[in-house]
């Protein structure tokens, strides 16, 4: 993959480019905006790190006409400003995520694998969190690419726990996916949560509980 | 002449006025001998070719009567009767005029700014140099009273007048001697004991004097007496050395004049400098405006004959005089008076034959 | 932003052009009217003057009323603006005995004059007139008819007295306003030289001069005088607290910043990797903790800063509680605790507010609660609906705090008298900030199950307010 950092802070250039290249990526870092714009101009990326803050303009514009030649390359926004119409100007002009400074490494490479792997979704329509995948065109689910044989609620949960991986899976999206919009036995859901967590047994993933809230699919060793 | 050429100069003569192109006619009524006022209106003409002046000369009641003819309405009235040109002012007869001469007139020789008075005339007596030879002539009023009394005999039918019934002119001028003092009664009185003729004009005065019919005339119109005696060296002029009065013609505009352009250019010329000029140095009617020179100014006049001139105050007290009510008592005093002390004919006298007053006819 | 809205001046003129001029127009009137009837008057007394005049002519011979008009009558009637005169001698039956106008009288006017004397208006020929009439008992020898004497002019003479009278009265006028006018200008200024004193001594102020004001002014402005007072008591009191605050945030970053460098120094020295690697990560852990401390510190400038009020919107609490809870149930920190949503209520639940606000509210008492409980704590968030207020709560399980610790929770750098934690002590003053800002309640209370429980009760908008 190819990643394009935009960030005047060479300390944190740096170790952004130090985290991101072990990832299997290639890092390209530009400290102004004018660079910037010519390298996205030329070259293709799969995701853009920016930071509004630069010495030469606003990131929010370099984004604005990134998105209006049609770009559609995911863009991560980074800045020390966490105000919430920030927040809200950046992902309305198109960003795709947002990450407020100070944050942590492992933060960080959470976020861009997620961002990666939604724009790989996007390019191939298939779900895939580590060893597990869904194609959605077939419907088979593989696990370290043996297909999965399961019943069809396990399989519906399954692609809805794929599409949110990393995250949590808001509890009512499950059983809305699951049973329709009927009344349900509060723990039917988590009947069907224990069985796949059985098939997922020794497979490197795990299924989360976060109460009162709903299920995340993540790695199982922290 | 034959029948033609009076048929020529007839046409020629109707031809006349529309020969002038666009000449704008103007018809001025007027108690003014047009013998004495001929400089006055040539110079008019002169100064305005483009007005066709008509200018018609009648006695005073006569111009008095044709301001109310409705028909026919003049441009502008001239009339010496001045109580009876107040009136119809008053009635609304004329219409004011603006422009600077009116505005600029002496304040006591106008009434509205509608009525002017232009001359200023004084009231004389005139006596012929016959009268010399038999007595002093008259100075003042009481000289012509004790002349009338001591002399009666050698008087008798040789002094004349105004008739006050015919004249309005003179009608006023008894008015106004009435208002100054009453021995003026016995003056009427002694005139009507002399047999005094009553003439309706001063003209007529004046014939009577150089024919030799009258030796003696009171109050006639100094203007015209001046301008007789010029050419009538029989005839002597007398300015009463106790009181003289003095009378001014008056004019205006009529309401309904048929061309009050050419109305209101007369009556300013009457006002202005020149037409005052050639009144004062061309015609024996004196000269109202002040700074104007000639023989015959209202200045030159005061200069001479000093506090004895008495002008008959030009405002609405003249309105009393043709009351018809207080006419008829004036007149029918004046008669009274007039026959007091003559002998018990009247039918005889000469004042008998003046006809009875009839108020339907008294202006 | 003060913006400019006319000049006191320009007011006070405005004000007084309105009056004067609906005033102005009043007296005019007024002025016009009586003008016309002092006029009226005068010339009105002329007419009588010329009748009594003609009066005294009236004399009865053989059984008739004879008149000799006199002269002075028509003269004192023509009044020096030259009217035209109309007079008339009525007999008994009405019929003229003497007269110079045919104007008729009508009956109606001489019943009417035959009680007493009475002036009437007439338009003669298009010309308006005023008549006075008046009736006399003559005394004859063989009759006692009364006679009437009627008198008239034209009305010039009115006109112009009217005319001369208003244009004195509007004369007048004019003067008084303009004498009005500069007085009213140098009582401007009298009156406004307090003001002006004051803004000049505003004016004179250095820009951290913030001693009470030293003026003299008039009553009606001790009220703003005051309030300039006040204004610079809080202003300086804020400027102290500020100062305050400043020198604690400073006080408080200088630490951590000192500990890294002493660190780093230390390790920079030794030749052990084993130290370099601990260094490191107490390197890491200090300034984890400092730009967390910066975060806060920038919060709390945030929400003390005037400017940032009034953005307040309606939103649904409930799920902006949950959408708060899922943001850091995934957060790093969040791993070692156990945070849960208790039930929430099913339908949105309205509030106004601000949205960051109430996510920094939520966020700096998870914080809390992940910080000062052991890992492991239960940590549960919670929406409860009560009938004018809808109530957040957070709660734990961890060891609570005492009850005076409690009183000063909310005081900046408190850090619930514990020095062992990674807290720098600001949140929960951030916390209180934010709930007096949306004028809610916060009550601090121990849990259940021992540990501390912070209950936030917002106002809820009614259904009125909804709409």
């Amino acid at each position: 993959m190819r990643l394009l950092v935009i960030e005047d802070d060479s300390l944190i250039a740096r170790s952004l480019e130090q985290a991101l290249t072990p990832l299997g990526n290639t890092v390209d870092v530009f400290t102004h905006h004018a660079q910037a714009r010519e390298a996205l101009q030329s070259g293709h990326f799969d995701l853009v790190l920016l930071d509004l803050g630069l010495p030469d303009g606003n990131g929010l514009t370099l984004l604005a006409e990134l998105r209006q030649r049609g770009d559609t390359t995911p863009v991560l926004i980074l800045t020390a400003r966490d105000g919430i119409d920030a927040r809200v100007e950046g992902l309305d002009l198109g960003a795709d995520d947002y990450l407020a400074k100070p944050f942590s490494l492992a933060e960080l490479e959470a976020r861009v694998r997620a961002l990666l792997r939604r724009s790989q979704q996007r390019a191939d329509n298939r779900l895939t969190f580590g060893p597990l995948a869904f194609d959605a065109t077939s419907g088979v689910a593989t696990l370290n690419e043996t297909v999965l044989d399961l019943p069809r609620r396990e399989l519906r949960l399954l692609e809805s726990l794929l599409l949110h991986a990393g995250s949590i899976t808001p509890r009512e999206t499950l059983e809305n996916r699951l049973f329709g919009f009927g009344d349900v036995g509060s723990n039917a859901l988590e009947v069907y949560i224990s069985r796949l967590r059985k098939r997922l047994d020794g497979s490197g993933l795990r299924i989360r509980t976060f109460r009162g809230m709903g299920y995340r699919l993540e790695d199982a060793a922290p | 002449m034959s029948i033609r050429r009076v048929a020529l100069v007839w046409l020629l003569g109707a031809l006349a006025p529309s020969l002038a192109w666009g000449a704008t006619p103007l018809i001025v009524e007027a108690a003014l001998d047009r013998q004495v006022a001929a400089p006055l209106l040539d110079a008019f003409e002169a100064a305005y070719p483009n007005i066709q002046l008509t200018f018609r000369d009648h006695s005073t009641l006569e111009v008095d009567a044709r301001v109310a003819n409705e028909d026919n309405p003049p441009d502008v009235v001239i009339s010496s009767a001045m109580p009876w040109q107040m009136a119809r002012v008053n009635e609304g007869y004329a219409q004011p005029l603006e422009s600077p001469a009116a505005r600029a007139w002496p304040q006591w020789a106008k009434w509205r700014n509608e009525v002017f008075g232009f001359t200023f005339e004084p009231i004389v007596m005139a006596y012929r140099l016959d009268l010399a030879r038999y007595m002093l002539p008259p100075k003042t009023h009481a000289d012509l009273h004790t002349l009338l009394r001591r002399h009666r005999e050698t008087l008798r039918g040789k002094v004349t007048t105004y008739s006050p019934l015919r004249s309005g002119v003179g009608y006023s001028l008894f008015q106004q001697d009435a208002r100054y003092t009453t021995r003026f009664w016995d003056l009427v009185a002694a005139m009507g004991a002399a047999d005094t003729h009553l003439e309706a004009n001063t003209r007529s005065m004046l014939e009577g004097l150089s024919d030799g019919r009258y030796w003696l005339g009171y109050n006639l119109l100094g203007s015209y007496a001046m301008h007789w005696a010029q050419t009538h060296p029989e005839v002597i002029v007398q300015i009463p050395q106790d009181y003289s009065l003095v009378m001014m013609r008056m004019a205006f505009i009529h309401r309904d004049a048929p061309h009050p352009a050419a109305a209101r250019a007369f009556l300013d010329f009457l006002l202005s400098q020149e037409g005052q000029r050639v009144i004062a140095g061309e015609t024996p009617l004196f000269s109202v405006r002040p700074g104007v020179i000639g023989p015959y100014t209202a200045q030159r006049l005061r200069d001479q004959a000093g506090d004895r001139l008495y002008p008959i105050p030009l405002n609405a007290s003249l309105l009393a005089f043709v009351d018809p009510a207080r006419r008829a008592a004036f007149l029918e005093r004046w008669q009274r008076e007039f026959h007091r002390l003559s002998h018990p004919a009247p039918a005889q006298t000469p004042a008998a034959t003046e006809p009875r007053i009839d108020k339907s006819s008294q202006r | 932003m003060i913006q400019v809205e006319g000049s006191l001046k320009a007011r006070l003129a405005v004000w007084l052009v309105v009056t004067v001029s609906a005033l102005g127009v009043l007296l005019l009137v007024e002025a016009y009217f009586s003008s016309q009837r002092a006029a009226e008057r005068a010339y009105d007394s002329q007419l009588e003057a010329a009748a009594l005049t003609i009066a005294e002519a009236v004399q009865w011979e053989a059984g008739q009323p004879v008149v000799e008009i006199p002269s002075a009558a028509l003269q004192i009637l023509a009044t020096r603006h030259q009217e035209r005169v109309f007079y008339a001698v009525l007999d008994a039956e009405g019929d003229t005995i003497s007269g110079n106008l045919d104007m008729a009288i009508p009956p109606r006017w001489r019943h009417q004059v035959a009680t007493q004397p009475a002036w009437f208006n007439e338009t003669y020929r298009g010309t308006p007139w005023r008549l006075y009439g008046r009736e006399l008992d003559s005394a004859g020898w063989e009759t006692q008819d009364p006679v009437q004497i009627w008198v008239g002019h034209t009305m010039s003479g009115r006109d112009a007295l009217t005319e001369a009278l208003f244009e004195q009265a509007v004369t007048r006028f004019v003067i008084m306003v303009l004498v009005a006018g500069i007085l009213m200008l140098l009582a401007m200024r009298v009156a406004l030289a307090p003001m002006r004193r004051l803004r000049h001594q505003l004016r004179q102020r250095d820009a951290d001069d913030m001693r009470p004001l030293e003026a003299r002014v008039p009553e009606e402005m001790r009220e703003m005088a005051e309030t300039l007072d006040s204004l610079f008591t809080r202003q300086r009191e804020s400027r102290d607290a500020l100062l305050r605050f400043t020198a604690d945030a400073s006080h408080q970053l200088k630490t951590p910043l000192a500990g890294l460098q002493t660190t780093s120094e230390l390790a920079l020295k030794s030749e052990n990797p084993e130290a370099w690697r601990q260094a490191l990560a107490d390197v890491h852990g200090s300034a984890g903790r400092t730009s967390r401390l910066a975060g806060q510190l920038l919060s709390l400038a945030r929400l003390r800063h005037a400017e940032e009020q009034g953005t307040a919107t309606r939103l649904d609490a409930v799920s902006l509680l949950r959408e708060t809870a899922f943001d850091w149930a995934q957060r790093d920190a969040a791993q070692g605790h156990d945070i849960g949503l208790a039930a929430l209520p099913e339908a949105p639940q309205y509030i106004c507010g601000e949205a960051w606000a109430l996510q920094e509210l939520l966020g700096n008492l998870i914080d809390n609660a992940l910080r000062y409980t052991p890992p492991g704590s239960v940590i549960t968030l919670g929406a409860v609906c009560h009938a004018q207020t809808l109530e957040w709560y957070v709660e734990d399980d961890g060891p609570g705090v005492s009850a005076e610790v409690m009183a000063r929770l909310h005081r900046p750098f408190e850090r619930g008298g514990r020095q062992d934690t990674e807290g720098s002590g600001l949140g929960l003053a951030i916390v209180d900030s934010i709930v007096r800002r949306h004028e809610a309640r916060m009550q601090v209370e121990s849990a259940e199950k021992g540990g501390l429980r912070i209950r936030l009760l917002f106002p809820c908008l009614t259904r009125h307010e909804e709409g």
